[in-house]
């Protein structure tokens, strides 16, 4: 199978279904078979996004552009822990093409058959916030050892961090 | 023939008399002559002239229903007549002027603008008018787009426009409907005009070269957008841009997209551009329709422009075939003819009705979709005719999932399509060896491994995926910077392209005796250094004439070997110091670029390309100077790098050369004298890394001679033997923490080792030296 360069690449996937159809769309035929055929309607395609943050995005990417800018449709935010994740619904998102790690299309197939569990939000955000802080406290120790034998970590970027 | 410079120039109060002549020749102007329009008319009394207007609209309105829409009485009196336009013109400028001083419509057209073919004029539409000058502004206009021809400003004209035919059929339109009440959706009133083209863009070409008037008014206030024959309606009826995307040989994909336009539009904006924004500038979608570059008149340029590429291109890439094939079209006749490829369409393929007026009635929304599907059945019949002959079948099944999906194509085809086209602009190379060199390779030894693999394994080819990259080559466009017709002298305009130098730096050379002795060294230096960029681009060129010669044809071949023989010869001498007349005195010349990083690394690559006698003069010059360069070298350690081209070249060298090196590591004179208590010069390179590792590599290369050969002159050679002692001898003074480590120990030195001595000897030495295997 053959891609295209860059952003270009997910321009395919954008009206996927209804991409193809009209003229000029980037479409192989072999392609079209890896497509759910169960034929109840699917809007689109689902998209994962992972920002230089740190978060995970996933939505129906409407628009891109050669940036990688995205705008994407029916957000959710996903934070792991562990084995669970907590889905965070948050509307349309517009994201700036730097911030963007990575962007893949999400196979609606294997995406229900995942060793994961979904927790509430409240719960996550719960989980969440204690890995932090498990995770702070041995930075402390950390640097602490380090200070004691003379050492020094130098200062992580505070741009990417996560 | 009535040129203004500008408003203020306009005979307002003069030549009354002109007009009056003028007007005889038209009879229904004649009744708009002066008393109502003319410059006699010191009453400004619009309703008047509104009535009149009306009345004029009726009669030709009539006369175009009888003639079938393609003559009308208006086009007669336009077209034919310049020089009633002329008058016309004049009379507009100063109807203009009278009925609203504050909206200054740029008119700058020559009556000789009509006939021109080139020139498309913008038409004015009403449907695109601001709904806010209603009434007699609007009615003027009527007859305002036949006799008016304004330019707008440059941006907009890069987008080809129509011209007269479709003017009328457009008028009559218009006319009709006006009659209309007028539809919903007013634009946002006060709100700034909305602009096809992002302000502060650059133009993309030169303002047509071709528009001979001047820019009255340079103001674009009210810039009417362009309306074909078959948009004129207002936003209700007009296809929305959604539904122009899914025109078939859109003319959107044709066009020659100037790169400046952003054509990701939001819904609102589109809402308003299509409600008739007040300065009704051209969106993308209307000037798409406009410029009328279709699919199929593209299909007949593209062989031309493509060079039967074209045909190799996968159904998937068809929408950057026409991308690809738009930008060259145009661009070279687009000095002379813009709207040529636009009018020469036109008369090849009448572009379908894309919306039909019985679903006027329909909410925008609905309409588009039903064009949508009308669309994908027209599709449909299509691309059965076409490559993917499957596409079909799914299409009915996916309809309906359309039609559940609201926010699909809310990016538009031709938007994908500009962003997919940028992107493989930018993989576009004439030289793509040279542009994109890494990739290339990277590629040719995926290949070569894929190949190979599947020489040996049978199984099922394993598909690679490919990037896809344009089919075709990039073409030069040379740069013109923007000009303006008729302005004097020239835009300091400053840009990528033609970037403004900042820096007048100007080149002082010194003169000899100022400069000091520190300035002489480092001009030594930067000699050294240019040399080894000198050598170093030879040496890319010899290291690519492999390559050039298989893309060569047979005549070129042996001229391409004899560039390459002469590369070769001047990279030695380069390297060696070219010295006229001399023999080779000093190896100043060589040691200097030895002793920089870069110099060293590129020794090491010249190697090979170098005959024998040629590369052991270097392994000589190397060893002679061995000490200096390991001091010099303690810093980079690049030495190490030598040590395989080294091994390579001894590997041929004569057992004569062999001995000669080995002397020149140990630094014995050529006669024996009498050896002094240590030999500084094979101890320093006995300590380092590389000079060990050299001296093992000369070492076991003589014995290999010497096993190789029952009677060899080595074995004949005093000097061989002297040297064996003196070197053993060295190897055994020196002490085993100040031995460096080498890189390999070959493993026939023990037996060197044997000949020359003792076993007690032999057993220090092989401890020291770690000579044999089992201990390391």
């Amino acid at each position: 199978m053959n891609y295209m360069p860059g952003t270009a690449s997910l321009i395919q996937d954008i009206d996927r279904r209804a991409c193809w159809l009209l003229p000029g769309c980037g479409e192989q035929p072999g392609a079209a078979a890896s497509r759910p055929s169960s034929g109840f309607p699917v809007a689109g395609e689902k998209h994962l996004v992972l920002l230089r943050d740190g978060r995970t995005l996933i939505g129906y990417l409407r628009s891109i552009d050669q940036f990688a800018n995205l705008v994407l449709h029916q957000t959710v935010e996903r934070i792991h822990v562990g084995k669970k994740y907590g889905d965070i619904p948050r509307g349309i998102f517009v994201v700036r093409g730097e911030n963007v790690v990575l962007l893949g299309e999400i196979d609606l197939e294997k995406e229900s058959d995942t060793p994961l569990q979904q927790v509430s939000i409240e719960e996550i955000l719960e989980e969440q916030r204690v890995e932090q802080q498990a995770k702070q406290e041995s930075e402390k120790l950390k640097v602490q050892a380090l200070k004691e034998r003379g050492l020094s970590v130098p200062r992580a970027d505070t741009l990417d961090e996560y | 023939m009535f040129r203004y410079q500008s408003l203020e120039d306009c005979p307002l109060d003069e030549d009354e008399d002109a007009f009056q002549t003028l007007g005889e020749e038209d009879e229904d102007i004649d009744q708009f002559n002066d008393d109502t329009f003319g410059a006699g008319a010191v009453d400004d009394d619009w309703q008047e002239a509104h009535e009149r207007l009306a009345e004029l609209e009726d009669k030709p309105a009539a006369a175009r229903e009888l003639e079938d829409g393609t003559v009308s009485d208006e086009m007669d009196l336009l077209g034919h007549h310049e020089e009633n336009l002329a008058e016309r013109l004049s009379k507009l400028v100063i109807e203009n002027e009278l009925e609203d001083p504050a909206i200054m419509q740029a008119v700058q057209t020559q009556p000789s603008m009509l006939g021109d073919p080139p020139y498309s004029p913008l038409q004015q539409p009403g449907g695109l008018n601001s709904s806010i000058w209603d009434g007699s502004e609007v009615l003027r206009r009527i007859r305002g787009p036949l006799l008016t021809q304004e330019v707008p400003s440059v941006s907009v004209l890069e987008y080809a426009l129509p011209q007269k035919p479709p003017q009328a059929q457009e008028d009559e339109r218009d006319l009709s409907e006006r009659a209309l009440p007028r539809r919903s959706s007013s634009p946002v009133i006060g709100s700034p005009p909305v602009r096809a083209v992002p302000i502060g863009t650059p133009p993309k070409q030169a303002a047509m070269p071709n528009f001979n008037q001047q820019i009255l008014c340079p103001k674009p206030v009210h810039i009417r957008a362009p309306m074909q024959q078959r948009y004129p309606a207002p936003y209700g009826e007009r296809m929305s841009p959604n539904q122009l995307c899914s025109v078939p040989n859109s003319s959107l994909l044709g066009h020659p997209f100037p790169p400046s336009v952003t054509p990701v539009f939001t819904h609102l904006q589109r809402a308003q551009l299509l409600g008739g924004a007040q300065a009704g500038r051209m969106s993308p979608s209307q000037f798409a329709r406009v410029s009328g570059l279709v699919g199929s008149p593209l299909a007949s340029m593209n062989p031309k422009l493509l060079q039967g590429r074209v045909g190799q291109m996968v159904p998937p890439a068809s929408g950057f075939r026409a991308f690809f094939g738009a930008p060259p079209a145009p661009h070279p006749s687009q000095q002379q003819h813009p709207p040529g490829p636009g009018s020469h369409l036109q008369n090849i393929r009448p572009h379908p009705q894309m919306f039909r007026p019985d679903t006027t009635h329909l909410h925008p929304q609905h309409r588009r979709l039903l064009h949508q599907r009308q669309q994908q059945n027209r599709n449909q019949h299509r691309s059965l005719n076409g490559s993917a002959g499957d596409r079909g079948s799914h299409r009915s099944s996916h309809q309906e999932q359309l039609r559940k999906d609201p926010y699909a194509n809310l990016m538009l085809q031709r938007e994908k399509d500009w962003v997919s086209k940028i992107q493989m602009m930018q993989l576009q190379s004439t030289d793509p060896y040279l542009d994109d060199f890494y990739y290339q390779n990277y590629f040719q030894k995926l290949e070569k491994v894929s190949a190979a693999d599947e020489l040996h394994g049978d199984g099922p080819k394993k598909e690679r995926t490919k990037l896809i990259t344009p089919q075709v080559a990039k073409l030069e466009h040379a740069y013109k910077p923007v000009q303006f017709e008729g302005s004097l002298g020239k835009l300091t305009v400053s840009s990528v392209n033609n970037p403004r130098k900042m820096i007048d730096a100007v080149v002082t050379s010194r003169s000899e005796d100022d400069e000091t002795k520190e300035k002489q060294v480092r001009d030594k230096r930067r000699q050294t250094l240019v040399t080894i960029e000198k050598t170093y681009s030879l040496l890319l060129d010899v290291e690519d004439y492999e390559r050039r010669y298989l893309l060569s044809l047979e005549g070129e071949r042996p001229a391409l070997m004899e560039e390459r023989k002469q590369k070769i010869c001047s990279m030695y001498d380069n390297v060696r110091g070219k010295t006229l007349g001399q023999e080779r005195p000093s190896d100043d010349h060589f040691v200097q670029i030895m002793c920089i990083r870069k110099g060293k690394r590129m020794v090491a690559r010249i190697l090979p390309f170098l005959s024998t006698e040629q590369a052991a003069d270097i392994l000589m010059a190397t060893a002679r100077n061995l000490p200096f360069l390991i001091k010099k070298d303690a810093q980079d350690e690049v030495l190490l790098c030598l040590l395989r081209p080294f091994s390579l070249v001894l590997y041929h060298l004569p057992s004569g050369m062999v001995t000669s090196l080995l002397q020149q590591l140990a630094n014995l004179p050529q006669s024996a004298t009498a050896p002094a208590p240590a030999n500084l010069h094979l101890a320093a390179v006995l300590q380092n890394k590389f000079g060990l590792s050299l001296l093992y590599l000369v070492l076991s290369r003589g014995e290999e001679l010497q096993s190789s050969h029952a009677a060899t002159e080595l074995m004949q050679d005093n000097q061989w033997t002297e040297l064996m002692f003196t070197a053993t001898r060295e190897l055994l003074r020196i002490p085993q923490a100040a031995l460096a480590k080498p890189v390999s120990t070959p493993s026939n030195l023990l037996s060197l080792f044997s000949r020359y001595v003792d076993q007690q000897k032999l057993n220090v030495l092989e401890t020291k030296l770690q000579l044999v295997q089992g201990i390391r």
